[in-house]
């Protein structure tokens, strides 16, 4: 022993590196990472995994993306940073311009091409296919499921691209050989004959019950297979009226001869689903006495909801969202925000009446006088129910909370008064003190949050008390499939294989439950009508945007032009009516002491200046662009038509 | 006596040899009662300490060995008493070489000291070590608590860098209270901080108490590849003072207290009327019509009717001259074998936005290092703070956001109280920026605390019989400690109606948000090692070998809650809807070798390497090595030279040095846990099946098996030289730093994105920075009067150099976005030729400017270049005209400096300094680009100035000139105002005055009767004014959002004291 000191010290030192080797040292176990063994040795592992590849399945509109509900001059984005994306820009891109991102970059809506999810699917299937710990049924459910998710996000890029390369397994790299990893593009037709052969099999392999939502099941199965057959057959029968839509080797475009067999299927599967061989599926009829109220609970309801097929579900705590938060009735929200989507007159005013005619909103009588109104709803009374349940009018309310949707004050010279800010006092003529001139939820030209068409969203919001609140959310469900929808599917499908009265049968159904009691017969039904009820029927359900492109009427109701007054007003029961800009309808308050009008309603139609521009759909946006740099990774892809 | 302690330690080493431990334990004790065991005639010594035949003040004179000691009058006189009658004095003063002198006989002694002429001797703060001066390789820059100490400027350590080290750029885009400033080594990225041996983070850097801070030292070049891979971006090194060994024991004060004030800040339409006039006029210029009437109008002219009158919204947010302190006491000193320093430290910071916004910082510092034998010294450090950030609970992630924010959101007829009412807050429509609420009472609450305590222990040992070798160890503990509690209150807001004198509840949020944040970082560090350093004859080596290791765990749980009330703090299971835990570690590994050799003091060379690891990486890419070579020459010391140069040379010492290293960058933006497959549980939030919440996982795709770190590569060549006698002091720095390593992808291979994965990027790319830097500083004297002047400049910028076979689409593709060969981040814009003067010459514009056929133009827009001259502006026509962002977010000024200047006469003193950036950009965007954007609020005064109409109302009035394009409402699309364009692109060149300081010391024969040593009051100010090019839009030349609205850097008025005892 030399010297304490160094044995004192080494040990010390020992001590405080400890015997750790550095390899043991650096191996730092990770917190959230889970081995492919590991995550494959138990079926509650497993159905984690599942869960999430059933939230990436891509909608549009989505509910955690308020602006996604807002295109196409169905409303008005009600928010000073959106003004310019939307209101400024006359055409989409081929891609579906969204504005830019955070560092200035252009954003797109129209580019789903997540690939990486098919092969997490295909990955899925394969290794839940080779796991020891799960027992067969475990399997083959899970495997049923993962197959559906794969078909409907097949399906989803079919809608957006026409025909893509069909992957159903992993593939890998050796290291050299590219050009085996290139697939060229499927036919369109081919998408949907895949998605409706997919369908076919997992509806034996799929459980039939109507209380299963957020999973696939047979109904939602049968749902995909209807949707996308009908695609299949209109994209088939009216791409003729669009022949330069399409491309030489069948990635877009179908021949117009496969429409017959597609409509056959679509009704078809329809059928099945209406028959009740998928489960006990039926339109949602639980508040007879509120057809509108009814309309909207729809989309809130999550109990016994027999019209739901197929969800995105959400639950508060876990998985959330804002949409109540973001759009509900500026005044009296639990938080400072709301109201960014604004319906607009388009659409508020394509509700049918209840005798089946279409007509204006009544806002001036024969001689140009306003006609005056006693209460603000007076206006829209005797309308198609679903109009309530889908907008929020002014003179209603929400949560039991009226709103406060007017623009001003209206003198009897014409003058009108109004104010900069929701619930703005003026002094009025002939009185000392201030009082209200304008609403506490506007609308105030060019103040985001206010009614600025004069409406508010109804759909899709959450009347349970705190959904607005930024620290809850709302656990509203997203629909993907609901039974209407094989109702109006199965109208159509009949309707154009020849059978109009069956079509005028199923079509009625749907129309009953919104108050249009009068049945449509045979002879009534025609293409406008076709796509006039899935219009008002799935307004904000994403349908809109689908149908105008199958039917092949988008670049006539986008045509480039400014709409003006009379265009707006006039053949309202027109598919092709054009639809350029988002009108507003503003009620006044009249101010005219001593008139038996003094204190009444009246109601202009209006354009917000800021809509600048007029849409303009050119052709090349049926089929969403693919990308340049995918085109270039890939030579064997074929460009899309007119881009 | 010191024979005699040796004498004993050699019976010390028997006794432990024979393990004989009774001896030893006896002679333990005799050593410690040495000093007392041996009585002698007690003796006192008189003497006058002089300088060139003048006397000198404040001389510390003590006997070796002894704790205490006296300095000198003012005569130069002092008093000493030998206890022994026997001993050796010691003389220090500052300045001069130190002087010992042996007691023999006599009892006068006076003493000349001689001026260390070789300031070269100071002693630098290097890697794992310290060096001389002289023989310093590398380019390494510091600056000493005497520079730091005249910061009154914030409460952070980098705040006080401005210009102060040649090479370090600086930027402080953020001065609210507690911010910190943005400094990074010759733009290379961020820098890794070295605190007293230990690798640390920008954060505990930051939240040092400036005056415990010995000397910052930046190492900028190879000779940070000690430090491995972390060391590519420059190393901070930081020394906290420690106290000297026979030193006296002082106690400093330093306190002083002081007002702030923005320095600049936007400002806003505050005339109803105005604003008004302005929204019509925006109106009438979108589409011919608008909403405003002139009866309206004049009535907000007239501005007293209700609804109609003005609010000065600025006034009533912002609160001037908010009071900071500072209150610093240490107490510091040694003997020959023990020197401590103890500190405390309590600073407090308001803020200009109202007086709740504040920040707080409380420090405690101990150092001791303590000689156990002659061979073992030991040495502990104790260091903690707490910091508090308390303000109101504020909506949105940053609580300082909206207050600023409402400065230009709110409009001027809206008044913050109903009815003026204090008691009702307004319902002004968004009363989320309404500052009536932005307070505790209504608001709510956050305060977010972050502590940290560690020690460190130490211990060298000088193992006996081999000379100049010594066996050291260090181990330090971190713990720093979160705790962030906020909680935003249920409010409401009200609506005054006057026809019935009722306050309704009209708006607010009925949604309450009560968070709380609570994390625990642990940070070990071992190190071991052999120090060796001798030398023989003409010959000086020198070596070094440790082995360190490093981890860190940080573990957080997050917890967010809809409480059922404002008043009760405590957070319930029932109303908790979020817990979020996290737990991530890392661990790193080195071995550092080092060996140096000096010839005669002539020629030197160092060289090191470490041999690192990193955890993150996959663990066969784990290890590097990152070697440096470094060389000097003072050819000064050459025969040849000296013999040129002659006797009185003015070129004093001229070194000559070079250095080439290898560094690392772990921090490339990869996972730890990327080298891993499998799937990653609950990063994807939850999916709900069958009502039940299941949380997800998902694959993580291909592991990432070949990244490892960037490797970079320094080249520095400098000089340093002394002249005039050693009263100019200067150096040159030229560097070049390769990066080779960059992720990249390999395109040789191309895969079809439908297989669903990328090859992985891997360590590809190149880049070089390249730069250098110039320091001057001169000392000197004119009869009582001493000063010095000193500047810097440095220039720093990075440049793409190649990357892998890079592909490109066509020639515009090439032009736009290649970036092989250029510099980085350069800013694309348009070019504007000019403005509109009429609506003829639109009409007659033959370029397309808008893309609409120019119909969207009015007078005063913006023409921009059509670069490619093919009739329209479009993407094509931008090109470099400034200054980006570089993919940290950072954009440092290219060019840095910064010069300073003092002078002391008698008992005052005066010092200035300044900083210089130049080469950044500044882009006016949002809130100070457009009116009205912004809740429609926004009417910045500088767009007051812009082409209008004569009458508003009137769309064929005359058109009246002005800076800025005319004004659209909600409009961004307007051509003039949705594309960067140099219009509203400004390159900076700024020169700040930074410390302002006059001082005075009150003289000794004042305070030496109540035996204060030193005594200073002084006046400082920091951020006074700013010259440069961005004042005209009333935006700090530092701010970084382009809105302009962040919370600028402060001007700071501040008065203190200091005081020795």
């Amino acid at each position: 022993m030399k010297n304490k000191f160094i044995i004192a010290i080494a040990t010390l030192f020992v001590f405080s590196l400890g015997c750790k080797s550095d390899s043991d040292y650096l191996d730092i176990k990770p917190t959230q990472v889970l081995s492919p063994e590991l995550a494959f040795s138990d079926p509650t592992q497993v159905l984690s995994i599942l869960a999430d590849l059933y939230n990436r399945q891509y909608d549009y509109p989505r509910l955690t993306e308020w602006v996604t509900f807002g295109d196409f001059n169905e409303s008005f984005y009600s928010e000073n940073g959106q003004y310019n994306n939307y209101h400024g820009n006359s055409t989409w891109g081929f891609r579906g311009y969204r504005g830019p991102d955070v560092g200035g970059r252009a954003t797109y809506f129209w580019t789903p091409w997540d690939y990486t999810y098919i092969r997490e699917l295909n990955l899925f299937m394969e290794r839940c296919a080779t796991a020891t710990a799960l027992d067969a049924a475990t399997k083959a459910s899970y495997i049923a499921e993962a197959r559906f998710l794969r078909a409907s996000y097949y399906f989803t890029l079919t809608q957006y691209y026409g025909g893509v390369p069909i992957i159903l397994n992993s593939l890998e790299f050796n290291g050299t050989d590219v050009t085996s990893l290139q697939y060229p593009r499927a036919k369109e037709s081919e998408m949907y004959d895949f998605v409706i052969k997919e369908a076919e099999e997992l509806k034996l392999l799929l459980p039939a019950n109507s209380n299963t939502k957020a999973r696939a099941t047979k109904g939602a199965a049968l749902a995909m297979e209807s949707r996308a057959a009908l695609y299949a057959a209109s994209i088939a029968k009216y791409g003729a009226t669009t022949p330069s839509v399409s491309l030489s080797g069948g990635e877009v475009g179908i021949p117009a001869g496969m429409a017959n067999a597609y409509y056959t299927t679509a009704l078809k599967a329809a059928e099945e689903i209406i028959s009740g061989s998928a489960g006990a599926y039926s339109l949602y009829k639980k508040q007879p006495g509120n057809l509108s109220e009814n309309f909207a609970a729809i989309f809130y309801d999550k109990t016994q909801n027999n019209e739901v097929i197929w969800v995105d579900d959400y639950a508060l705590k876990f998985k959330r969202h804002g949409f109540t938060q973001v759009n509900q009735p500026r005044f009296g929200a639990e938080e400072e925000e709301g109201g960014r989507i604004n319906p607009s007159l388009n659409l508020v005013q394509s509700f049918e009446k209840l005798d089946n005619t279409f007509a204006p909103l009544a806002t001036n009588d024969a001689n140009g006088d306003y006609v005056y109104y006693t209460n603000q709803q007076d206006i829209f009374a005797g309308r198609d129910a679903r109009l309530g349940g889908t907008v929020i009018i002014p003179g209603s309310s929400f949560k039991a909370r009226p709103v406060d949707i007017w623009a001003g004050v209206q003198l009897a010279n014409g003058t009108v008064i109004s104010g900069g800010e929701r619930g703005a006092q003026k002094v009025l003529p002939g009185k000392t003190v201030p009082e209200q001139v304008v609403g506490f939820d506007g609308p105030i030209n060019g103040i985001g949050n206010t009614a600025q068409t004069g409406f508010y969203i109804r759909k899709y919001q959450d009347p349970a008390i705190g959904s607005g609140q930024r620290g809850v959310g709302s656990a509203v469900w997203l629909v993907r499939y609901r039974y209407a929808e094989i109702l109006l599917n199965a109208a159509e499908a009949a309707f154009e294989l020849g059978q109009s009265s069956v079509a005028a049968g199923y079509m009625n159904q749907v129309r009953a439950r919104a108050g249009l009691v009068v049945p449509l017969t045979g002879g009534d039904i025609t293409f406008d009508r076709i796509v006039h009820e899935r219009r008002v029927e799935f307004a904000f359900e994403g349908q809109y945007f689908f149908d105008l492109k199958r039917f092949r009427i988008a670049h006539q109701v986008f045509d480039g032009v400014a709409l003006n007054k009379t265009d707006l007003l006039s053949n309202l029961s027109k598919a092709t009516k054009r639809s350029t800009q988002p009108y507003s309808l503003l009620p006044y308050k009249y101010y005219a002491p001593g008139s038996p009008n003094n204190g009444k309603w009246i109601y202009k139609v209006d354009l917000s200046n800021i809509v600048t521009a007029s849409d303009n759909w050119q052709l090349g946006n049926y089929y969403s662009e693919i990308e340049p740099d995918i085109l270039t990774r890939n030579p064997k892809l074929v460009k899309q038509p007119n881009q | 006596m010191k024979k005699l302690i040796l004498k004993r330690f050699v019976l010390f080493e028997q006794a432990l040899l024979r393990k004989h431990y009774h001896v030893f334990l006896l002679l333990i004790t005799l050593v410690l009662l040495s000093r007392e065991s041996v009585h002698a005639q007690q003796k006192t010594i008189t003497g006058t300490v002089t300088f060139q035949q003048k006397p000198l003040t404040g001389v510390s004179v003590k006997l070796k060995g002894a704790n205490t000691g006296m300095s000198t009058n003012e005569q130069g006189k002092y008093t000493v008493s030998l206890p022994t009658g026997r001993g050796v004095l010691v003389f220090t003063y500052i300045g001069f070489l130190t002087k010992e002198v042996i007691v023999e006989g006599s009892t006068t002694i006076n003493v000349e000291l001689e001026e260390d002429k070789q300031q070269l001797t100071e002693v630098v703060v290097t890697g794992y070590g310290t060096q001389k001066r002289e023989s310093i390789t590398g380019a390494i820059s510091t600056v000493t608590s005497k520079d730091l100490e005249k910061v009154h400027g914030g409460s952070q350590v980098s705040t006080g860098l401005a210009g102060k080290l040649p090479g370090v750029t600086f930027r402080m885009p953020d001065g609210r209270p507690g911010g910190g400033a943005t400094i990074q080594v010759r733009n290379m990225g961020n820098p890794l901080f070295v605190i007293d041996g230990i690798q640390q983070d920008k954060r505990q850097f930051d939240n040092l108490a400036p005056s415990d801070i010995e000397s910052i030292t930046v190492l900028k070049d190879a000779s940070a590849a000690v430090y491995g891979v972390r060391a590519a971006n420059g190393v901070v090194v930081v020394t906290t003072k420690r106290g000297s060994r026979g030193e006296k024991n002082v106690i400093n004060i330093d306190t002083y207290a002081g007002f702030q004030n923005w320095s600049r800040f936007p400002d806003v339409v505050n005339d109803s009327y105005e604003w008004y006039l302005g929204k019509a006029d925006a109106e009438m210029n979108n589409g011919g019509t608008t909403t405003v009437t002139k009866e309206e109008l004049a009535k907000y002219k007239e501005g007293t009717a209700p609804g109609y009158q003005s609010f000065n919204w600025k006034d009533f947010i912002v609160q001037k001259n908010a009071p900071l302190y500072q209150q610093a006491i240490n107490a510091t000193g040694g003997s020959d074998r023990i020197n401590y320093y103890f500190s405390g430290t309590n600073m407090f910071q308001y803020s200009v936005l109202g007086r709740e916004f504040t920040y707080g910082r409380k420090n405690i510092n101990a150092n001791m290092d303590a000689n156990i034998t002659d061979r073992l010294k030991v040495g502990i450090g104790i260091n903690g703070w707490n910091e508090v950030r308390d303000n109101p609970g504020i909506p949105g992630g940053d609580d300082y956001n909206l207050p600023r924010a409402a400065i230009l959101w709110n409009r001027p007829w809206e008044r913050p109280y109903a009815n003026d009412n204090p008691d009702y807050i307004n319902d002004i429509g968004h009363n989320e920026s309404n500052w009536a609420y932005n307070n505790k009472k209504y608001g709510g609450y956050s305060n977010d605390r972050r502590r940290y305590g560690s020690a460190r222990f130490n211990a060298q040992y000088q193992i006996p019989y081999i000379k100049g070798l010594v066996a050291q160890g260090s181990y330090s503990y971190g713990l720093e400690d979160r705790l962030h509690d906020g909680h935003e209150y249920t409010y409401k807001t009200y609506t005054y109606n006057p026809t019935d004198d009722t306050y309704k509840a009209t708006g607010g949020s009925i949604n309450p948000w009560r968070e709380r944040r609570t994390q625990k970082i642990e940070k070990n560090n071992y190190q071991v090692g052999l120090n060796y350093n001798n030398t023989f004859g003409k010959h000086t080596v020198g070596g070094l070998l440790i082995s360190e290791r490093y981890d860190v765990r940080d573990k957080e749980v997050f917890v967010h809650a809809v409480p059922a009330t404002n008043v009760l703090p405590l957070i319930y299971f029932n109303t908790t809807d979020t817990y979020n835990d996290r737990d991530d570690q890392q661990a790193r590994i080195g071995y550092i070798g080092k060996i140096n050799y000096n010839y005669a003091n002539k020629y030197y060379l160092e060289f090191s390497g470490r041999r690192d690891a990193s955890w993150k990486f996959a663990p066969d890419k784990r290890v590097g090595f990152f070697p440096s070579v470094s060389g000097g020459w003072r050819i000064t010391e050459e025969k040849f030279m000296k013999s040129l140069l002659g006797e009185n040379s003015k070129l004093n010492d001229l070194k000559i040095r070079a250095s080439y290293g290898v560094l690392g960058d772990d921090d490339n933006g990869i996972l730890p846990t990327d080298y891993l497959a499998g799937y990653n549980y609950n990063q994807n939030g939850y999916g709900i099946l069958d009502g039940n919440p299941i949380i997800g996982s998902r694959d993580k795709g291909k592991p990432i098996l070949n990244i490892s770190w960037f490797k970079s590569k320094i080249l520095d060549i400098g000089a340093d030289f002394t002249m005039f006698n050693n009263k100019l002091i200067g150096s040159v720095d030229y560097f070049k730093r390769l990066r080779t390593g960059l992720r990249g992808t390999k395109y040789d291979i191309v895969l079809p994105s439908e297989i669903g994965f990328n090859l992985s990027d891997e360590n590809i790319n190149k880049d070089e920075q390249a730069g250098g830097e110039i320091s001057l500083a001169y000392n000197g004297s004119a009869g009582a009067v001493t000063f010095s002047v000193g500047g810097n400049v440095g220039y720093a910028r990075s440049k793409f150099t190649a990357s892998y076979k890079p592909i490109f689409f066509n020639s515009w593709d090439q032009y736009r976005n290649s970036a092989e060969g250029r510099y980085k981040n350069l800013f694309w814009a348009y070019d504007v030729v000019g403005q509109f003067q009429s609506q003829e010459e639109i009409n007659n514009y033959p370029i397309n400017i808008d893309g609409q056929g120019n119909k969207t133009l009015l007078p005063g827009d913006l023409i921009y270049k059509d670069l490619n001259g093919d009739g329209k502006i479009d993407g094509y026509d931008e090109r470099p005209l400034g200054y980006g962002r570089s993919a940290d977010g950072t954009n440092q000024p290219i060019i840095n400096g910064g010069f300073n200047f003092s002078v002391a006469w008698k008992g005052f003193d005066f010092a200035a300094d300044f900083s210089i950036g130049s080469m950044y950009s500044y882009n006016q965007e949002n809130e100070i680009r457009r009116g009205f954007s912004y809740n429609s609020g926004a009417l910045n005064t500088i767009l007051t100035d812009r082409w209008r109409r004569a009458d508003a109302f009137d769309l064929n009035s005359e058109w009246i000139p002005g800076k800025y394009p005319a004004l659209r409402f909600n409009v961004n699309s307007a051509s003039s105002v949705n594309k960067n364009s140099i219009f509203w692109l400004h390159n900076v060149t700024a020169l700040r005055a930074r410390t302002l300081e006059l001082g005075y010391s009150l003289p000794k024969s004042l305070i030496g009767k109540i035996n204060i040593q030193k005594a200073r009051l002084f006046v400082n100010g920091y951020n006074l004014f700013s010259i440069d090019n961005l004042s005209k839009y009333k935006v700090d030349s530092e701010v970084q959002d382009t809105n302009g609205l962040q919370y600028p850097q402060n001007s700071f008025v501040n008065m203190g004291i200091n005081l020795t005892l």
